[in-house]
Order: structure tokens, then sequence, then C-alpha cells
């Protein structure tokens, strides 16, 4: 059939378009501090302080350089050393738990789950006095070691209430029909379940590496000068930052710091995202 | 027999987590008691109650209090109302959506620091930021976001909000998503108007998550540090001196540790029990949490 007269618009497809176009905006309201301070981390000292501000200009890198002279690797290798290896440090110890704790009917098992989850929600900056006093006793302030075992408040908890609930998925007459074939209880663990729950091993990785790299309250009062991380050490700039050239080297800062992660979280998004709604405790 | 094969697993984290949480929180509530300065850190003299007394007659540490609920609650409320209505916007599947929601889970992993400062040197700040130019394009001279009253806190929740938005948001999608087809198309079918069927069947259905995700919420906001810290170290004055950072100043300006330790004790208390009024009711009305 041919149609004749004017095509009528359907007001449901008017109502997409306009969800669409929200949509785009609603990204792009979220996303514009982000882009802006990446044009801004290319902008030579000049066009940084231009008011309108300039979306066209010469891109330099300048900036960055100033962050390399500044030591910024000397930041970065920091907050790796800390974040990484305080979160395989919670994996080796949470991971384990997890299973325990999804596995095995044990007495006051919600106790300690609720403890565990208290800890994640506990004001942080109570944890942190004592530890400075603590750390200071034994000498560890200040040092990688440090803040490698603080850190593990952080990530613990995550790796303990996420792998609990990824173990639970996994049916439980697996486990049973290795236990009838005669399988020790750490075999069963190590050859069947944790095999089937890997992915969500990755998850609880990611997660609490984006947290490790983020922190800011620990480091800030017990990471000293040696130890000192790539959020503390960006803030050191914030005094003095009337200038041109701290707004530079600020931006380019900002960036480097986001880049490993923002481009962590967009390969394994999937993981990730499941990991952020899972920690909602669905 | 059960019990103790599950403590070869579970021992290990526990013993870390005395160290590392059980016994700090002991520690200060014990300090609590003590009246003691970092600079002199073996000299302890016994207070028993004298720091809690001194704390509920501090104007500051009670200011903070309130500081913090109003925060709290703002920002709390900010998030979880455009996070819902976000995912509602996202519900529907359309081309690119998995896209979409990958680039709002960027703001999510930025380091608080990183955004606090880019909003505070490129957003807020008072001659050369975007606002006070957006501003003046229509007349207005914008005032001096992060160092006056109440701009400040405004500021820190406006920043506060912008980051955790995308996390209630992907929440709420993924609740969305898990929804009973049937009893929104039932509901549609009896003609029921869409905010109708928004507020009387998703979201008593999605009462869960829902509950979650505020306590979730609460809590990281009323702990709040890192953002306020970074945009005005509390100030002007102490106006916007989260309980965190009345704890921080105190302890690492004034040094008077066990007040500082006192102040966190009850800073701890409080959360304790507003999450024991949301969560009680929950469990009694259910019979189980977890």
């Amino acid at each position: 059939m041919i149609r004749t007269g004017p095509v009528k618009i359907k007001k449901a497809t008017i109502y997409e378009i306009l969800r669409l176009a929200a949509i785009v905006f609603v990204i792009f309201v979220i996303l514009f501090p982000v882009l802006w301070v990446l044009l801004a981390s290319f902008k030579s000292p000049g066009d940084l302080m231009r008011v309108p501000p300039v979306l066209i200009f010469e891109p330099t890198l300048v900036n960055y350089n100033v962050v390399a002279r500044e030591g910024f690797l000397f930041y970065f290798r920091n907050s790796a050393i800390i974040a990484i290896s305080s979160v395989a440090f919670s994996i080796l110890v949470g991971v384990p738990a997890a299973f325990g704790l999804s596995r095995f009917k044990t007495k006051g098992k919600g106790g300690i789950m609720l403890y565990i989850l208290s800890v994640r929600f506990m004001p942080y900056i109570i944890f942190a006095l004592p530890l400075f006093f603590l750390m200071s006793r034994l000498g560890i302030i200040g040092t990688h070691g440090g803040l490698i075992f603080v850190y593990i408040i952080i990530s613990l908890p995550i790796v303990i209430w996420l792998m609990k609930s990824f173990f639970d998925s996994v049916p439980r007459n697996i486990d049973e029909a290795a236990a009838l074939d005669g399988a020790s209880q750490f075999r069963i663990f190590w050859q069947i379940v944790l095999p089937s729950a890997l992915p969500g091993v990755a998850t609880v990785t990611i997660l609490s590496l984006i947290f490790a790299w983020n922190e800011y309250l620990f480091a800030l009062i017990l990471s000293g000068r040696e130890a000192q991380t790539l959020t503390v050490g960006l803030t050191r700039f914030l005094g003095g930052m009337e200038t041109a050239v701290r707004w530079g080297m600020l931006s380019a800062w900002s960036i480097a710091v986001i880049a490993p992660v923002v481009l962590m979280a967009l390969l394994v998004n999937r993981q990730l995202r499941r990991g952020f709604t899972g920690m909602s405790g669905d | 027999m059960e019990w103790k094969n599950a403590l070869i697993y579970i021992v290990p984290s526990l013993v870390v987590l005395f160290i590392i949480a059980i016994y700090p929180t002991l520690y200060a509530i014990w300090s609590g008691f003590w009246d003691y300065n970092l600079h002199r850190p073996d000299e302890w003299v016994f207070a028993g109650f004298e720091n809690y007394l001194k704390l509920f007659s501090d104007s500051r540490f009670l200011s903070s209090i309130g500081i913090t609920f109003i925060f709290t609650f703002l920002s709390v409320t900010g998030t979880m109302v455009l996070g819902f209505l976000l995912a509602l916007l996202f519900q529907k599947p359309f081309p690119g959506k998995n896209t979409a929601l990958a680039l709002l889970t960027i703001p999510m992993v930025m380091a608080p620091v990183v955004s606090a400062l880019i909003w505070r040197v490129f957003f807020f700040e008072p001659d050369v930021g975007i606002i006070n130019w957006l501003l003046s394009l229509v007349g207005i001279s914008g005032p001096y976001w992060v160092s006056s009253s109440p701009w400040a806190l405004i500021s820190a929740i406006t920043v506060n909000i912008w980051f955790m938005t995308p996390f209630v948001m992907l929440i709420m999608d993924a609740a969305l998503s898990g929804l009973p087809r049937d009893t929104i198309e039932a509901a549609m079918i009896d003609g029921a108007g869409y905010w109708q069927r928004v507020w009387y069947i998703i979201i008593p259905l999605l009462k869960g998550p829902i509950l979650f995700t505020l306590i979730f919420r609460i809590t990281i906001d009323y702990r709040m540090f890192d953002i306020v810290y970074t945009m005005t170290r509390g100030g002007p004055a102490f106006d916007t001196e989260l309980l965190s950072l009345w704890v921080y100043n105190v302890a690492l300006r004034t040094f008077q540790m066990g007040y500082a330790n006192a102040g966190a004790v009850v800073m701890m208390i409080l959360i304790g029990i507003t999450c024991l009024l949301i969560v009680l009711p929950i469990i009694r009305g259910k019979g189980e949490l977890l």
C-alpha cells in the first residue's frame, strides 16, 4: 500500500528523540569538567588565563614537562607500589575468607559479615589517628610497608563482601559432587570453586585498585615524605596556585593521575559496573 | 567439623582486621579518656569524661555536627533523586547504552581530590572560573565560591553530587532492569500514568536496593574528607568543617590527641545510631537482613 498525504510523526517518536537528546546532554554535563581539564592541560600559560576561555589554541606539552620535572614519577611509583601490594595482600587473605563464609555454616557468621561491612562504612578518621601512633611506635610511618598495611582497611571488606556473593552464586552441588569423589576441602576451593569465580576476582581487584589509587586521608596523615602518593603530591601545589603556570601544571597532573584508572575502568567496564552495583548488596 | 574447617579460611582475615580496624578503634575509645598532646606523646593524663563534657560545650564541635548533617542530608537527597531520575531516563534500551553507561563511570573512578581540585580551580575560581564568567554574561557578578559562606558549603555539596550521582544511577539502572516486566505492564493496562506507576509500583518494588544505597550514601557522605578538605580546608572560618575535618584539624593542628579521639568516637556513635535507626525496622519487618 502506498501512503499518500503527510507523514504523521507519532508522539512516541518525538518523546524518544527528546529522551535521547536529554541523555546526550546529561553525559555531556557529567563529563564536562574532565574534558575541560583535558583541554586545559594542553594550553600554554597565556591561553589558560584567557577570559572568556578559548576553545581553539595551539596545543603544547609544556605542562606535562613541568609535571615530569616536579617528580611525578616518584609519586606515581609510590602510588603504584602501595595500591598494587595492598590489593594483592587483601585478595590473598580475603578470597579464602569469602569462601569460608560462603561455604560453611558457622556460628556468628552474620556477626562477622556485619562487622566487615561496618569497617567499610566506618568513618576512616577513627582509624587514622591511632594508626598514626601505632605506626610511629613501630617506626613504619612514612614507609611503603606502613601504607600498604593501612590500605587493607579499604580493600579487605570489599574483597570479602563481593567475593562472598560471587562464591554464593557458584552452585553448591559442584563441590558436593567433588567431595563425594574424595577431593579435599582445599582442592575443592582451589581447583573447582575458585576458577568459576575468577571473573569475581577480576572485579574486586579492579575496584580495590581504584579505591587504593584514589585514597587521600590515610596518605595525607601517614605517608610522610618518602611514600607520598600522587593524590597528596597533587594537593601540595594548592597553596600558591594563583599563577597560570600552576594551573597548567595542576591540570596536567590531574590528567596524569586519572588516566591509568580511567583507561582501566573503560577497558573492563562491565566487570567494574558489576562491582559497583554489587557493592549495594543485591 | 564445619566450624573448624571454616576457621582456616577465615582466621587470617580476622587477625588482619583486628590489627588494622578493631585495635585502632579500641585505642581511639581508650585515648578519648586521656589528655595528651602530640608533642609529648608519652605524657598521658587521665581525664575521665572531661573530653566528652568539653565536646558538648564546644560550639565549634557542635556546629561541625550540624554542618555534617546538612552536608550529608543535601548530598544524599540530591544524589538519590537525581540518580533515580537518570536511571529512569536511561531505562529503556537505546543504541549505545553500554557506551553511555561506561562514560558515566568516569567521574566515579577519578580521585575525589582531583575532582575537587578541578572544580575549585576551573569552575569556582572567582576571577577566571567558568561559573562566574557564565554569570557575568547575564550581568551577575558571582560570589567568592569556596571562600565565602554559605557558598563554600553549597560548592562542596555540588561537587559531591556531581561525583556520586552516576553511582546511584548505575545501581538504580541495574535494579530497574531486574524488575519483573509483567508487573509493570499490568499496571499500564490498568491505565496508570507514568509517574503514578513510578511512585506506586516501581519505587515500592525497589525498596531493598534503595534502602541499601541510602545507607551506603549516608555513611560515605558522613565521613567525607577529601573533597571538602581540598576545596575549602574547612573554611571560611569553620563553616565547612565536617566532623572528619574537625578531628583532623584538632589532632594535627592543635595536637590535642585525646580530645580529637573523643570527637572521633562521638562521630562513630552518631553514625552507628543513625544506621541502626534505618536498619532496625527492616530487620524487624523481614526478620533478616543478610
